[in-house]
Parts: structure tokens; sequence; C-alpha cells
């Protein structure tokens, strides 16, 4: 299992277009994926999970990744919260 | 490893006095004394304390940390006391670090008490209640906040009465198992992300969240208002999580349950649910199974379980089955009406 620290860097914070590109990034890998925000864990292959964090611009979170291709997942998608969700 | 071990329990360390004022305001009349005062300060603790022997001047074991509730003895003891000897009776009390006070039966407390509370920031309210309901309604409250939740991933329905909560991997499609339940009458509670709340021993409520609620994304489809889009029959708010359901790819070598008689009971923040595990493949209609795994709960629960009278039914036969002929055909005779 992999866990990253990582911070919404963007002004808009995470709202539905980032959402929806971690989604798809996160489906087409084996990979469980979590996100967490403060305990409050969801599913972070499901658009209305990761959307129900309502994270604002600022706030950090905790990714999990669990499975055969942790390792990949985990690079793209701290990458897109690195780059402020551009792609 | 069993189905919610990556569940992690969330509890409230505390909430604050201004949440507890504004979210008790209209559901148990509590009203400001002294608004805006003390509304930072923090209630670490579900209890409720009376000050009776603190007011009498026993301050040791003083709960002090807890909301103090000021009923008719309490009120009634502070003015029989002479002004001087109230103000300082009152002012003990405040020295230690009380979070607010809650003044029942709509009784007054003299405008000098007042004072003092708010020099101090403490935060007073007044309450129509007689001290045994207004206690009643602010512990279930503070339980409430106070309980362990946490957030699963799966789907809530209510199917005639008795809450199913589906879980599976994402994709097995427990969003389309919700739709066709839905589109059967039955009640959406929440998709995707469910809370789920412990009330007291045993029970499990769950709900979705605030901004979740009652949309759901359909693969292919995208995000659709099951509430908007079938009325307000479709949904409701809150449910008891009586039934989980795990939804699983079918899989030849393992064993699913054949009679119903060696459930193995789930574990969901300390609540012992039944669980049901449903092997999944083309041709299967999981909407009729759910409502059958739900009128099979009333069932049970209202005392008749079909696989336990089976049972007794065979082990009666067994019994009385000594010395019988052993090519017994079921049905002894056919009588003669060819229906």
């Amino acid at each position: 299992m992999i866990v990253k620290r990582v911070r919404v860097k963007n002004e808009s914070g995470l709202d539905s277009r980032p959402a929806a590109i971690i989604v798809r990034k996160a489906s087409s890998y084996q990979s469980k994926f979590s996100i967490i925000r403060e305990g409050f864990r969801v599913n972070g292959k499901s658009i209305i999970g990761v959307m129900t964090l309502v994270a604002e611009p600022g706030l950090e979170l905790t990714l999990e990744f669990n499975g055969t291709d942790e390792e990949q997942a985990a690079a793209d998608i701290v990458a897109f919260f690195e780059n402020g969700f551009q792609e | 490893m069993s189905l919610f071990d990556e569940i992690q329990e969330i509890r409230k360390e505390n909430i604050s006095v201004g949440f507890l004022a504004d979210e008790c305001r209209d559901r148990f009349r509590l009203r400001s004394i002294n608004e805006g005062v003390g509304r930072e300060k923090l209630i670490t603790d579900r209890n409720l304390h009376r000050p009776q022997l603190a007011l009498a001047g026993y301050t040791k074991l003083f709960t002090y940390h807890r909301v103090q509730v000021l009923g008719n003895t309490e009120i009634y003891y502070l003015n029989s006391l002479k002004p001087e000897k109230q103000q300082q009776t009152f002012r003990a009390i405040l020295n230690f670090d009380v979070p607010c006070l809650i003044i029942t039966n709509s009784n007054q407390l003299d405008p000098a008490l007042i004072e003092i509370a708010t020099e101090r920031g403490v935060a007073l309210f007044s309450t129509d209640h007689e001290t045994t309901k207004a206690v009643y309604f602010l512990s279930d409250f503070l339980d409430d906040q106070f309980a362990g939740y946490a957030p699963v991933h799966g789907s809530f329905v209510d199917v005639y009465g008795v809450g199913l909560l589906f879980v599976g991997r994402s994709g097995i499609g427990k969003s389309e198992i919700v739709l066709d339940l839905v589109e059967r009458g039955h009640r959406l509670v929440a998709d995707d992300v469910i809370t789920v709340t412990r009330k007291g021993a045993g029970i499990l409520m769950g709900a979705g969240t605030r901004i979740g609620e009652h949309f759901m994304e359909v693969r292919g489809l995208g995000i659709l208002n099951v509430r908007e889009m079938f009325g307000i029959r479709a949904i409701r708010f809150q449910k008891r999580v009586e039934v989980v359901v795990e939804l699983q790819e079918w899989d030849p070598k393992a064993e699913y349950t054949r009679t119903g008689l060696d459930e193995e009971p789930v574990s969901l923040l300390d609540v012992e649910l039944p669980h049901v595990l449903l092997p999944i493949f083309s041709g299967k209609n999981i909407t009729v199974i759910a409502e059958v795994i739900a009128l099979n709960y009333l069932l049970c629960h209202y005392g008749y379980n079909a696989a336990e009278v089976f049972a007794e039914k065979l082990s009666d036969s067994i019994d009385r089955s000594n010395g019988r002929d052993s090519r017994d055909r079921s049905i002894p005779y056919f009588e003669h009406d060819f229906e």
C-alpha cells in the first residue's frame, strides 16, 4: 500500500472537472484508491465520492493506493495534484 | 479479512457551545439569555450535570466540564439566598471552567447573576421544557453528536421498510440495482457515500452526506438526481441499517450458503448485522433477490425462519420414519380427481 499526502493547489478547489479526471485516472488502474479528508474516507473511483469531500483550495488530503499497479497509479494521481489539476 | 476492516470510526472530540445553541434553538426551544457570549467554548462530554452539591459548596468531584443544567432545585436554592451570598455561590461555580449553563422550566435568573456569567464569558440558555424533558432531549442530542460514525462505500435502499446496504467493488452494479429497486417503488437513502452512525448499542443509522444526498452516478449516463427524476416517494433521508448485502462476482470455487442456517453476521462500527453474500452472474435478477432478502428478514423478525422450520420438519420426519416403507412416494394416494 502507498500512502501520500497532497494539497489542493488550484484556485477553485477539487470541483467537478478535476474530480472527474481523478476518477477517470483511478479507474484505469486495478489498485484500490481511497481519498481521506480528516478521517472521512471515500472511494477515489466514485465521482460522487470524490465530490462529497468538498475539498477547498489549500486543503490537505491523504491518498491511499493498494494493488498490483499502485506505484503507477500513485505517480499519475499525485502528479495531477502537484500540477494544480493541470493536465 | 472481514468486510468492513478498512472502515475507521470517526468521533467528534468536542462541539462548540455556539453549535449547540444553533442546533437546539428550534429543536428544543433553547433560547440564549446572553446572546453571543461564550460561543467558542467547547463541550467535550456527552453527559449533563446538575450542580446541586457544587452550589451547596461541595466542589470535590464537581464534573464542571459537563453542560450544567439548572432545574427547579438549583434555581429555588439560589433564590433562597441573600443577594450577596447568591452571587458568591454563583461565582464559585463559574470559577470552574464550565462550558455553559442551561436553565429549564422557564425559570428566571437574577440580572446580577446574568451579568456575572457574561463577565466570565459563559453562555446562559433558557428553555420552557421541564428539567426531565430538557435533560432527555439534550442527552440524546449530545449522544448523537459524540456517536461514532464512518463513511461506507455502497448503496443504501429501503426495501419494504428494511434497510439494505449493498456493498461490493466499484463497477459491480450497485447503482443499477438501486435504479431497478427505485423503479419498483422502493426508496433510495443514499448512493456511493453512506454515513453510518452508531446510535445506542446495536443500532446503526445510515444517511447520505449533505452534498451527495440522492445524487447518484450511473456509469455511461453520468450524475442523476433520483429525487427529481422519480419524485419524493422514491427517497428517504435516513434509515436503520438492517442487512448487509455483499455483491461478488460468481466464483465457482467459493462457498455460498445453501440453507441460510450458517450465516455469519458482519460487524460494522461494532454493530453486528446480518450479512448475505450474493454471487452475481448474467441472467440473475438481483432486484427480485433483494426484495426476497428484505421479506425474509421481516419473516425472521416476526418469528418465522424458513430454514429452521424446514430443518425441524426434516428431523421430525427422520424420527418418525422408523419401520416405514422406504419406497415412500411422499404422496400416499392420488385421489380420483385429475386436476
